[in-house]
C-alpha cells in the first residue's frame, strides 16, 4: 500500500450506532414514553446527570451530562427515568446476534455500537448501503419498531464511525477517497472520535486548526512534533482510510464506583459501602476467571479535593475479604478528621488467570478461603445475587445499583 | 409516573407457533381485568439459576411490566407506568 494516498479499496467496514440507546430502548419497552422528551439519568434526583436524552429531548436542546434540574429548566415536562440495565443488555445481545450472519467479524465497541467487517464475506463486493438498510429494517422488525440506528460505511473503523455521526438520527453515510475532503471540510477537530479538547489544543499549537489542516499535515510532522509518538503515524493512516484500529485490548482492571447520596466522613459507614463495592467487583473478577495483584481506591471529597492511591499487594486477591482488607487500609488512612467523602471507587489491576493461581497454591489456608468464596459464588449464582453476603452488607440490598459501564461491553458476555 | 408493585396476578397468554411469539393478553389485578393491546418488549433475565421472562405491555392507557418465573410459573406485576402525573 502507499500510505500517503487515500485507501482506494471498496468500503467494507460498517459502524452501527443505536441512536440515544438507553432512552430509545426505554421508549421501545414503555410505549407511552414514545415521542416524548425523556431522559435516562443515573439517579432521579435533581442533581442526577443525564446519561441518555431521547431524540425528542435532544431536539429541545437537552444534552448528555445535563443535570435533571437543567433538563427540567429546558423542558419542565421532561420525563426522568433511571436505567434498566437488563433491558439494554438484552437489546445489545439481540443486535449482535442479528449482525453475525453477515460476517464472522462483529465487534461490539460500546453497549450501543458495533463494527461489522465485511472483508472476505459474500458481501465484500455488495453495495453496503443496501446491506445497511436491510440491517436497519431487520433491527426494527426483530428487536423493536422504535429502535433506530445511524450507520457509517468506510474502509476503516475510524472513518466508518465518523460517517455514522454525520446524520443523526437514522443516518446512513459513506466516506471514501472521493468525498473524504468534502466531509472533513464540514467538521471541526473535536468531531473526530479520539480528539477531545486536550488533543485539539495540541493540534492548534502546531498550526492545525481544521480537519483539512490535519489531513494535509506531513506524517513525520505528526509523529515527531505533534504527537511525539507512533500515534502521529496512526492518525496519518487513519484519516486516509487505512486500518490501524483493528486491535482488541485485553482487560487490565475491574472497578466499581459509587456516588454517595448521603455524603459522610464516617469510616464505618464508608467501610460498609466499600464492602459492597468489593463484593460486586470480586464477583465480576472471579466470574471472568481472574484474581488481581493490585488494588486502588479513589475518593472525592466535598471540599473538592481528590485522592487516588493504589499499590501491588504481594499476593493474588481473590475473595471479597482480600479486596476489602486491602482497600479498607487505604480508606482508613485517607479519611481523616473533617473530610467528607462524596464519591468512592475501588478498582483492582495486574490481573492473573485462576489457572495461574491454582498452580501456585501451596498455602492451605488460602486454598480453603478460595473454596469458601467459590461456594458462596455458586450459591449466589443459583439463588440470586446477594443471597449470601458478608454480615457487614446486611440491609444494603439496593444501595449500589446495577449499572452499565461506559465503553465496556465485555461484561455482557463474561459469565452470561 | 412509575409505580412499583411486585404483586402476583392472574394472566392469560397467547402463543403463535408460526412466529414463536408469546404475549400476555389479559391480567386480573385487584379484581379488575386489563386487556393488553400491544407488546413493547420481551426479554429474559436470570435471577440466580431461575430464568424469568419480562414482558412490557400496554392496555392503551398504562404500560405494565410483568415477570414470569419459569420454575414456579408465577406471574408478577412489577410496575405500572402512567402519565396522568408527571415524574
Amino acid at each position: 500500500m502507499i500510505a500517503s494516498q487515500h485507501n482506494q479499496a471498496r468500503p467494507s467496514i460498517m459502524h452501527i450506532d443505536l441512536n440515544s440507546c438507553f432512552a430509545t430502548v426505554m421508549q421501545q419497552a414503555y410505549i407511552h414514553l414514545r415521542g416524548k422528551p425523556l431522559v435516562v439519568s443515573a439517579y432521579s434526583t435533581p442533581k442526577g446527570f443525564v446519561l441518555s436524552p431521547s431524540i425528542e429531548a435532544k431536539k429541545l436542546g437537552i444534552k448528555l451530562g445535563f443535570s435533571n434540574a437543567d433538563a427540567r429548566a429546558v423542558c419542565p415536562d421532561v420525563i426522568v427515568r433511571t436505567p434498566d440495565p437488563e433491558l439494554v443488555r438484552d437489546v445489545h445481545r439481540k443486535f449482535r446476534k442479528l449482525f453475525h450472519p453477515y460476517s464472522p467479524i462483529v465487534e461490539p465497541k460500546y453497549i450501543d455500537e458495533a463494527v461489522i467487517d465485511f472483508k472476505h464475506t459474500k458481501y465484500e463486493n455488495a453495495d453496503l448501503t443496501i446491506v445497511g438498510e436491510e440491517i436497519r429494517l431487520r433491527m426494527r422488525r426483530e428487536i423493536g419498531e422504535w429502535i433506530s440506528c445511524s450507520i457509517g460505511i468506510s474502509t476503516n473503523r475510524f472513518l466508518a464511525k465518523l460517517a455514522a455521526g454525520i446524520h443523526k438520527p437514522n443516518g446512513l453515510d459513506v466516506i471514501d477517497a472521493q468525498n473524504v475532503r468534502e466531509v472533513f471540510s464540514q467538521m471541526v477537530l473535536t468531531d473526530f472520535p479520539g480528539i477531545a479538547k486536550r488533543y485539539e489544543l495540541r493540534l492548534q499549537e502546531n498550526g492545525i486548526y481544521t480537519p483539512l489542516n490535519f489531513l494535509a499535515a506531513d506524517e513525520k510532522f505528526l509523529q515527531k512534533k505533534v504527537f511525539r509518538s507512533i500515534n502521529g503515524n496512526h492518525w496519518y493512516m487513519r484519516m486516509r482510510g487505512w486500518e490501524v484500529d483493528d486491535i482488541e485490548f485485553e482487560r487490565k482492571s475491574y472497578g466499581q464506583q459509587y456516588a454517595l447520596a448521603q455524603k459522610t466522613g464516617n469510616v464505618i459507614l464508608l467501610g460498609r459501602l466499600l464492602m459492597k463495592l468489593c463484593e460486586k467487583m470480586g464477583r465480576r473478577v472471579r466470574r471472568a476467571g481472574y484474581a488481581a495483584r493490585g488494588i486502588s481506591l479513589a475518593l472525592s471529597f466535598t471540599n473538592r479535593t481528590y485522592l487516588h492511591t493504589g499499590h501491588l499487594v504481594g499476593y493474588q486477591m481473590y475473595t471479597v475479604w482480600d479486596f476489602y482488607n486491602e482497600a479498607y487500609r487505604i480508606l482508613h488512612e485517607a479519611v481523616t478528621d473533617g473530610k467528607i467523602v462524596s464519591q468512592m471507587s475501588v478498582s483492582c489491576f495486574d490481573l492473573v488467570t485462576v489457572r495461574a493461581i491454582e498452580e501456585q497454591l501451596f498455602d492451605q489456608s488460602r486454598t480453603k478461603k478460595h473454596q469458601v468464596s467459590d461456594a458462596v459464588d455458586r450459591m449466589n449464582d443459583r439463588y440470586g445475587e446477594y443471597v449470601v453476603t458478608p454480615a457487614s452488607m446486611m440491609q444494603m440490598d439496593s444501595t449500589i445499583l446495577d449499572r452499565i459501564a461506559f465503553g465496556n461491553v465485555r461484561e455482557v458476555y463474561e459469565g452470561h | 409516573m412509575q409505580d412499583i408493585f411486585e404483586e402476583p396476578v392472574s394472566a392469560l397468554f397467547s402463543y403463535n407457533a408460526k412466529t414463536q411469539a408469546i404475549m400476555p393478553r389479559k391480567m386480573v389485578w385487584k379484581g379488575r381485568e386489563y386487556t393488553f393491546t400491544k407488546l413493547g418488549y420481551h426479554h429474559t433475565v436470570r435471577i440466580g439459576r431461575i430464568l424469568n421472562h419480562i414482558f412490557h405491555v400496554t392496555d392503551g392507557t398504562n404500560d405494565y411490566r410483568l415477570r414470569v418465573n419459569t420454575e414456579t410459573l408465577e406471574v408478577v406485576l412489577e410496575d405500572v407506568y402512567h402519565d396522568r402525573l408527571t415524574a
